[in-house]
Formats: structure tokens, C-alpha cells, sequence
């Protein structure tokens, strides 16, 4: 059993691909917008590169540390993360932007609890997985804890409110019981109480009520609710086949709201072509697919349902992402993985795409 | 791994890969599919097509003077989406626009992309307003039109308003004169700031220039001359047409109650109407004169025919027409001198209905001239089928048929160009932005009337009225002058009968007889003054006259060549290309010292003219905005004949540096108010 491999060299070629992408892309879809708002076009640049470096840096931590140190990791991330994300919710340790409380600020950067409580929670559900896969058909030993800690830590978010990701940590959850073996039955019967959970969650916040029907038919409030999704596609549709060419996106110039992040993908679209855009999703499918390779070639269970739950939370993420940007799912605050601008989820993206890398190098074969 | 694991993983992926499916078919969709709608329509708000005001083209006399033209103007627009804080930008705009600040922050909140702040701001304010640099404000060049001689010949003028000419030769000529607007595209954002330069899709095409027949000079003399009239005798209008009966060209055309076209929108409707083609009125004893070329062609009767006066009175049809004079005996030109209603209706019952609105119609009574105007009166002739018992003696002294002053002036032209009339002629050429003449309208013949014999017959006839007859009043000293009187009383339409109060007072002649150069018709509507008489007319045709003849360089017949003490720039000219400078002879608002150059630096151009308007020179003009240097200097004299070069710019400089800024901008208005420009405002509203 040889002890080391190389790392995944196609999984760190496409990451580095897309960090790059989405350097350029942040840079070209900000830089009047950061011109008007902050006098400097390279507003988010500086601070897209600069997070990007961290997330290299990283990355490159996590591919030179044993993954399997994080299994002993799993309470004081679990804890670390329930604490700030019930900090980032007492007003005036977080930071409120547009009605949500999301952002704790760290002198001059801001962080994103929600990252860190995804990457909490991957790694504690490996962990648990790993050590309890034969209990699976159990309904209290090996179905329910996950569920319970999968829930608390969505409530917070969902407290925060961030419906996105809230709904990430759900399917992230749901999605690695379903790999470890859990009874589908059981896990299509989530879905009884997720209804009026979903409908309490819209009815408590009208906007997202908007949101969802804006995203059924946005023609409906062309300057309203259905602004940003036909915006978005104005810019798709402009993009053509092969795209404007970088930096001509016209729907950058104060159209689309969050080009630069949540909807980059559309500049993408409009800059880059079909062509272009095809590319970037065909990225992403094989940095998924790499993903998997890499858990199902693990050399023993917590490697495996690590790489798993790494690789479901990006795909999850990303799918999301390019859902909503081309209106197939109602709009919600969702950062495409390594393009969108945003530090800390750019930043546990790259720590997580080490930790694969770490993962991959030692496979059993 | 177990194998468990192996097939929930692929089972996930396959899942996976149809989600990744769905996103490239959808972008597939969005991309290509639905590429030219979507497109078209991220197209549509990005852009904002604007149209580029023509410049207008001038109208000028027919030796160049400018009679309207147009000064460059920028219009302010705001983007309110794109304005900072109103209420900050309203209360610095406002004291700068003249505008309340309520009004401009109103403006400045709307919700809409764009709306116009102020239409027609000069220079000196738009730059002040740049100076502000508030967001969301914006210029487009836009032209206001200026009338430097203001009331001078307005009713042929007419004016512009906002959407292109409305009345006179600005409306008649408007295609020629609007030229063709360009278009430009300016890129915007979501916010409605524009982020691209505009991007001009068409140049505006400046409009062609119109050369009046006009002469300046003569439309002052008789404006000068029936404003005096008009207001002496109380008359409810009065007017004046002058035409060059050789080539129809019409030379003036003064009427009063008149308006400044620069402030038409305060003026009355019956201030604007051109009534010498709009107003048709019945002519009277004058009109005996066509009854008598008609007699005359046909050899009814010869100038020494004797006929019976009747002792003054007449009954047809049970009607009795009386003559102001018992007559007895008298020969036909005796007819005519008197003015014997008696002997004209038996002439004119010999001459025959057919016959006789054979020769009206002939003169082009009872048809438009097609001199061009809007709302030309074709005036009222029956056919004769339709007339009564008692039509035709009294068309024959120029009763039951209504004429316009055009027609009647240019009826006597042909009789005055041995018989062949002229079309009417306004306009005499175009031409384009460079001064080259784009088209050019000669003199045009439309037929014979009369007998060249006919005619001259009937000049002598004419003259012999004036000599000896009651057109005396009309005499010009040194001149021989034919002409007729004419009085006709208003029909009242209440009562369909003549009402005895003084009606329309008219006199029509030709000068000199031997070689007409004129025919003019002066007409007194309505005079309330009862001591000018029946002749009140005669008069102010004599005084028009003997100063168009002066004008003209016409020597006296009898007398040794006269020195004339007032050059006015020489006898009318062969047409010529319109001379780019603007030659002022105009209404003066203030008469300063002749002969010494008036201060005219830190005046906008407008002001500078009508002040060097008295002093009839020459004016080069160079640039746009505020006079800043003049030659020559103030005080100086004024040498005979060498033209005053003024120098302008923007916002003022050098010698006129004190003007800038605030001052520039309240000289403007001042100005303004001075020439009576309208207030934009005004002009939008109509």
C-alpha cells in the first residue's frame, strides 16, 4: 500500500483555473460599479485577490496537513461555529446588509459564519458517518443526530435570515445520509414537515414570497421582483454565442445588481458566450466529478465521506448558483464557489479544495 | 469502499449530471434560442435616442439683412434617477435658472428618466450651470430664434415655435428652413446616467436660408408711415403692400395692429394676421379701374366717350345709387377722375356680365395668388350665373365682390406692366448653410390681361386722376403718379345692408407712370378720425412713395439731377448670394448718436444689433455669446461706409471680463426682455 500519491493534479488545475476566472471576471463586472461607489475600480479586485491569495495559502495548508487531524477537530468547529453564528444575530457584533445579519467584522475584513459552519459540519458528519455507517437502518444511533445538527446549525442561519444557505446545510446533511446508505424512505419522509417549515419561512418574510414568484414569471414586475432575474437573462441573451469579449459586458453598468457577485455567472454569460459559459459549467462538473473519484478512492471511511461532503457542498452551491442566475430556481444569496466575489466563502472554498487534495493523495488501492 | 457507497455515489452523480445538463440547455436556450430578443432588448435600455436640433436657417431681406435668425442655445435636461440630492441641486439651480426652487426640485424628483429643466438657456447660463457640477444634468444644443428687427415686416416673417415654423414664411417655408434634425444615441446605464459620449447616428442638417423679395428698407419707410397713419386716424387696421409690378416681387408689406414675433405668444390673433392676404374687403371706387380696362380692351368706350351724369343718382332694380357730386355730361376719363359712381355703372352695364367677370377673373380676383402664404382669401366673385339684377352695376364700382390688398396690388401691377401679370412672388431664392443658393425663384408671367395700348392708356387715365382729380392727395413732387381712390362702406352683417359708418379707405397708384417701379396699395380699416375724409389714404401713399422713389434713386422728370444728401446703399441690387454679413437696418429701440460708435461690448449679440440698428452700417459678426471686442472702439466715429466688426464669446473675456458669470447671464435676460424674446416657457405651452 504505497503511502503517498501526487495529488489530484486535474482537481487542482480546474480549481486554479476557476480561482483564476473568477478573479478576472470579479474585476471586469466591478470595476465601474467600484469606481462610482468607492472612487477605485480596483476596489474588489485588491480585495478578491487578496482573499484569493489567503485561499491559496489555504489550500496549500491543507494539502500539507493530514486530513485526519480534522477528525479530532470536529467539537471545537461544531462549537466555534454555533457561537459565532449566534454572534453574528446580537446587533452590533454583526454586521446588517440589506436587513440581514450575515457578516462579523474583522477590523478591516468581514467573515461569514455560515462558511465556517459548512465546513463544520462536513467534517463532523464524515466523522460521524465514518464511525457509524453500520448503524444506518438505526433510526436514534445513525439517522437522527446527524439531522439534529444538520437543523440546528440551518435554524441559526435561517435566524441570520440566510435562506441559502440555510438550505445548504440541509441538503448537505440530507445528501450524505443518503450516500452513507440511509433508508430513502426515511429521507423522503424529511420532506413532510420541510413543507410547512418552507411556507412558515415564506410567510415570516414576505420578500422571499416575491422572490418566488418573480422567479415562476418575471415579466410579471419587470422593475420589481423580477428585476435581477431579467436582467440577468438580458445579459445571457446579450452574450450570444461567443460573448461580448471580456470587459464588454453592458449589463454590469448598474443593470444587473450583484454582478460582481451572486450573478457573476450572467457576466460570465455576456462576456464570455455560451462558449464561454458552457466552459465554466463544464468545469465544475469535473472538479465534481474528480470530487467523487477522490471520496470513492479514499482509503478508509472518514477520507471518503470527507471528500463526499466537500464535494456535495460545492456542487450544491454551484448548482444552486446557476440555477438561480438562469432562472430556474427562485432567487436567493447564494456565491458561486471560487468566482463570485466574498472572502470567507472564497476562502473556505480553497481550504476545502485542499483538504480533497490532502484527501486524494492518500488512496487505497 | 463497499459497494453500497459505490452505487449511492453514482446514483448522486447521474443526478448531478442531469442538473449540470439542464444548466447548459438552459444557457443553451438563453444564448442562442432566445439570443435576438433578449438582446434587442438589453439594447433598448442602454441607449436613448435623441434628436439633434437642426439649425434653422435664416430669413433675410432681399439684400441679405437677416429678418430672423438663430442663436445658439444649450437646453437643460436632468436625469432624476441620477441626481444626487435634490434638494441640494434645486436650491443651487434655481437662483442660476430664474426658477422658483420648488418648480426645480418638482422637476428634479419626477418620476422619470428624463425631463427637461429649461429649454433655450444662453451660453453664459449653461456654463454656469456646468460650473455647479451636480449629477444628472445634461445639455442639448438648441437654437432659439431671434427676429433682430422685431415688429418689422412680422406678418410676412410669422414665427417659430417649438415644433418648427407656425405662421408666415417661417411656417410657408418651414421644410426649407427646419433642415433635417440629426440623431444621436446616448448609452445609460440602469441609473439613466449616460457613461458613453454620444454617438451622433445622423448630423443634424442645418436648414436652408430664404431670401425674401422684401427689401428692409422699404418695409421700414412704410411701416414707419402706416404705424403713424393707423394710430393718427384710430383705424381699426391699416396697411400697406408695395410690389415691383415688373417681377411681382413684393417689396413691403406693413400692417398694423402688429406683434414682436419674438414674444408671439402674448400676441392677439388679429395682431398676428397677415391681413393683406387673409382679410379680403370690399375695394370700392378703385376697383372701378378694372371696370374700366375691361371697357377700355373691349373698345365699349373710348377715354373721350361722353356720358350723362344722370345729375347724380341712378335706380336699377329699384335700387338708387347716388354720386357725391352732382354730374352732367363728362367724358370717360372725367368719369374716372371724379370717381362718378353713375358714369362707371353705365360703362360697366355696357360691358356685359360674361365678359365682364372674364376680365375680374383675368386679374386674378376671385383665385388665390399662390404667393405662398398660409390662409391666403381667395376673396368673393360670383359666377355670373348667380348674380342678380343688380350684381353688375355694382361690381362695376367695386361693390359685391371682396378682394385681398395682394390681389388688388398685383391686378394693378399688370396693368402698370403693360398689361401682363406677374405671379406674386415672396420668396426669391434659397440657400444653404455656406451661402450658396440652392434655388432660385425668378419673375413669372402668368398671362395678358389687356392690351399693351390698354394698358398705357389706363396709366394716363391714372395720372390724370391724381393731376387733376380726387386723387390728388396722392401727388409726389417731381413724380408722375397715377393711382385711384377708393372708399367703401362695410356691409353690416346684421342687416345686410351698406352701413353708413366709414368703411375701408383705400388708395392704389403706380409710380412713376412712365416707368413704374411701384404699386402700392395703402388701406385705412375702419377710421375712427372722421377729418382725414374719404382721402385719408392718398396721402400716405405720397409720403411712402416719395421716400421709396428717393430710396430707389429714381430722378425726377422735371427737375436737374438731385444730390442726395443720405446714400442708403444704392438702388436695388441684381440678386446676388446672400452675404454672410448682417447688414442692420432695423426698427431702433433707441436711437444713439449717429456717427459715433456706441459701447456694445459685454451685450449678447442681440442687444449689440438693435442698438447699432440706427446707425445703418455694416455689421461683421464673428463668433457666439457676449460681444467682446468691437471696431471700432466706443466714441470713435463712424467712417461713411466701413463696416463695425464685433468679436463674441462665450460667457465673456478679455475687455469684457467683468461681464462674465452673473452679469452675462442678467444682461441676457435683460435683453431679452428688451427685444421681448419669449420666455421658454411660454413657447413650450403653446
Amino acid at each position: 500500500m504505497p503511502r503517498k500519491l501526487a495529488p489530484d493534479v486535474w482537481l487542482f488545475a480546474v480549481a486554479i483555473v476557476l480561482l483564476s476566472t473568477g478573479v478576472v471576471m470579479v474585476y471586469s463586472a466591478s470595476a465601474i460599479v467600484a469606481a462610482d461607489r468607492f472612487r477605485d475600480p480596483y476596489f474588489f479586485l485588491k480585495r478578491q485577490v487578496f482573499w484569493a491569495a489567503l485561499g491559496c495559502g489555504a489550500l496549500w495548508l491543507a494539502l500539507r496537513t493530514d486530513y485526519r487531524r480534522l477528525e479530532k477537530l470536529v467539537l471545537p468547529l461544531l462549537a466555534l461555529s454555533v457561537v459565532l453564528l449566534i454572534f453574528v444575530l446580537i446587533p452590533g457584533l454583526g454586521v446588517s446588509v440589506n436587513g440581514s445579519r450575515r457578516w462579523l467584522r474583522l477590523g478591516p475584513l468581514s467573515f461569514q459564519p455560515a462558511e465556517l459552519a459548512k465546513l463544520a459540519l462536513v467534517v463532523y458528519l464524515a466523522a460521524f458517518l465514518a464511525r457509524r455507517r453500520d448503524d444506518m437502518h438505526d433510526l436514534q444511533r445513525g439517522f437522527l443526530p446527524p439531522l439534529a445538527v444538520g437543523g440546528v446549525l440551518a435554524s441559526l442561519v435561517l435566524l441570520q435570515p440566510d435562506l441559502g444557505n440555510a438550505v445548504t446545510l440541509l441538503v448537505l446533511t440530507v445528501g450524505l445520509l443518503f450516500l452513507a446508505g440511509a433508508r430513502v424512505s426515511w429521507l423522503g419522509m424529511l420532506t413532510i414537515p420541510a413543507v410547512p417549515l418552507a411556507a412558515l419561512a415564506v410567510w415570516m418574510a414576505p420578500y422571499r414570497m416575491r422572490r418566488v414568484f418573480a422567479f415562476l414569471d418575471p415579466w410579471q414586475d419587470p422593475r420589481g421582483s423580477g428585476f435581477q432575474i431579467i436582467q440577468s437573462w438580458l445579459a445571457f441573451g446579450s452574450g450570444g454565442v461567443f460573448g461580448r469579449g471580456i470587459g464588454e459586458s453592458k449589463q454590469k453598468l448598474f443593470y444587473l445588481p450583484e454582478a460582481h457577485t451572486d450573478f457573476i455567472f450572467a457576466i460570465v454569460g455576456e462576456e464570455l458566450g455560451f462558449l464561454g459559459a458552457s466552459v465554466v459549467v463544464l468545469l465544475f462538473a469535473a472538479l465534481i466529478w474528480r470530487g467523487l473519484r477522490i471520496g470513492l478512492r479514499a482509503s478508509e471511511p472518514f477520507g471518503a465521506y470527507l471528500a463526499l461532503g466537500i464535494t456535495v457542498l460545492v456542487a450544491t452551491q454551484t448548482l444552486v448558483n446557476l440555477g438561480v442566475v438562469t432562472g430556474m430556481l427562485p432567487t436567493k444569496g447564494l456565491p458561486l464557489p471560487f468566482l463570485s466575489f466574498g472572502g470567507s466563502a472564497l476562502l473556505v472554498t480553497m481550504l476545502a479544495t485542499g483538504v480533497l487534495l490532502n484527501i486524494s493523495q492518500d488512496v487505497h488501492v | 469502499m463497499t459497494s453500497p457507497l459505490r452505487t449511492r455515489v453514482l446514483i448522486l452523480a447521474a443526478l448531478l449530471a442531469v442538473a449540470f445538463g439542464a444548466v447548459v440547455s438552459k444557457l443553451a436556450t438563453l444564448q442562442i434560442v432566445r439570443r435576438a430578443e433578449l438582446a434587442g432588448l438589453a439594447e433598448r435600455q442602454y441607449s436613448r435616442t435623441i434628436s439633434l436640433q437642426a439649425l434653422r436657417g435664416p430669413i433675410v431681406d432681399r439684400r441679405g439683412a437677416p429678418l430672423a435668425m438663430s442663436a445658439a442655445t444649450e437646453s437643460l435636461f436632468a436625469q432624476p434617477r441620477a441626481v444626487g440630492d435634490p434638494v441640494r441641486a434645486a436650491a443651487r439651480l434655481a437662483p442660476v435658472l430664474g426658477m422658483p426652487e420648488a418648480e426645480v426640485h418638482a422637476l428634479l424628483t419626477v418620476p422619470k428618466t428624463f425631463v427637461w429643466l429649461k429649454r433655450r438657456l444662453p451660453p453664459a447660463v449653461a456654463d454656469q450651470v456646468r460650473a455647479l457640477r451636480e449629477p444628472g444634468l445634461g445639455f442639448v444644443a438648441d437654437a432659439l430664434r431671434l427676429y433682430p428687427n422685431r415688429e418689422l415686416a412680422a406678418h410676412v416673417i410669422g414665427f417659430e415655435g417649438a415644433d418648427g415654423g407656425l405662421e408666415g414664411v417661417e411656417r410657408a417655408w418651414d421644410k426649407d428652413l427646419g433642415g433635417t434634425p440629426g440623431r444621436a444615441v446616448v448609452g445609460r446605464d440602469a441609473l439613466g446616467r449616460e457613461v458613453v459620449t454620444q454617438q451622433v447616428i445622423q448630423k443634424p442638417s442645418p436648414g436652408h436660408g430664404v431670401m425674401l423679395t422684401l427689401d428692409t428698407t422699404m418695409q421700414y419707410i412704410a411701416e414707419r408711415e402706416i404705424d403713424a397713419a393707423y394710430r393718427r386716424t384710430g383705424s381699426k387696421a391699416a396697411m400697406a403692400v408695395v410690389m415691383d409690378p415688373k417681377t411681382g416681387d413684393v417689396l413691403a408689406v406693413a400692417i398694423r395692429p402688429t406683434f414682436n414675433p419674438n414674444t408671439f405668444a402674448e400676441a392677439r390673433q388679429d395682431e398676428i394676421r397677415n391681413r393683406a392676404v387673409t382679410d379680403p374687403f370690399e375695394p370700392g371706387s378703385t376697383f372701378k379701374i378694372i371696370m374700366a380696362a375691361a371697357a377700355l380692351e373691349e373698345g365699349v368706350v373710348k377715354p373721350d366717350d361722353r356720358i350723362f351724369g344722370e345729375n347724380g343718382s341712378i335706380t336699377i332694380a329699384r335700387t338708387t345709387i347716388r354720386d357725391w357730386k352732382k354730374q352732367g355730361w363728362m367724358t370717360f376719363a372725367e368719369v374716372l377722375q371724379q370717381s362718378s359712381n353713375v358714369g362707371s355703372i353705365k360703362v360697366g352695364m355696357a360691358i356685359g356680365k360674361e365678359t365682364y367677370h372674364r376680365y375680374m377673373t383675368g386679374f386674378g380676383f376671385g383665385a388665390v395668388t399662390g404667393v405662398g402664404l398660409a390662409g391666403e382669401s381667395r376673396g368673393l366673385l360670383r359666377e355670373p350665373g348667380r348674380w342678380s339684377a343688380l350684381s353688375l352695376p355694382t361690381m362695376s364700382i367695386g361693390q359685391e365682390i371682396s378682394v385681398t390688398a395682394l390681389q388688388m396690388v398685383s391686378a394693378f401691377s399688370a396693368i402698370a406692366n403693360g398689361g401682363v401679370l406677374m405671379q406674386p412672388r415672396l420668396v426669391r431664392a434659397t440657400f444653404d448653410a455656406e451661402g450658396r443658393q440652392t434655388a432660385a425663384i425668378g419673375p413669372r408671367a402668368l398671362r395678358r390681361v389687356i392690351s399693351e395700348p390698354t394698358a398705357r392708356t389706363l396709366m394716363r387715365l391714372m395720372v390724370q386722376i391724381v393731376d387733376h382729380g380726387t386723387g390728388h392727395a396722392a401727388a409726389i413732387a417731381g413724380y408722375e403718379v397715377g393711382g385711384k381712390t377708393g372708399t367703401a362702406q362695410k356691409m353690416d352683417p346684421a342687416t345686410k345692408r351698406y352701413s353708413h359708418a366709414p368703411g375701408v379707405l383705400s388708395f392704389i397708384g403706380v409710380a412713376p407712370a412712365d416707368d413704374p417701379r411701384f404699386v402700392m396699395l395703402v388701406m385705412l380699416d375702419e377710421p375712427k378720425n372722421e377729418k382725414w375724409g374719404s382721402e385719408a389714404a392718398a396721402p400716405i401713399f405720397s409720403s411712402i412713395g416719395r421716400e421709396i422713389l428717393r430710396y430707389l434713386e429714381v430722378a425726377p422728370r422735371d427737375a436737374q439731377p438731385v444730390q442726395l444728401t443720405e446714400s442708403l446703399g444704392g438702388a436695388m441690387r441684381a440678386p446676388q448670394a446672400p452675404p454672410l454679413r448682417a447688414q442692420t437696418e432695423s426698427v431702433p429701440p433707441a436711437s444713439p448718436d449717429p456717427g459715433v460708435m456706441p459701447d456694445v461690448r459685454g451685450k449678447p449679440l442681440r442687444q449689440a444689433l438693435a442698438t447699432l440698428a440706427a446707425l445703418r452700417a455694416d455689421v461683421e459678426l464673428e463668433g457666439h455669446g457676449l460681444v467682446v471686442q468691437q471696431v471700432p472702439a466706443a466714441g470713435a466715429p463712424l467712417a461713411a461706409d466701413a463696416p463695425i466688426r464685433l468679436t463674441l464669446a462665450r460667457g465673456g473675456s478679455s475687455e469684457a471680463s467683468h461681464a462674465s458669470g452673473r452679469a452675462g447671464a442678467f444682461e441676457w435676460s435683460e435683453a431679452r426682455e428688451r427685444a421681448g424674446a419669449s420666455a421658454p416657457g411660454a413657447r413650450e405651452s403653446r
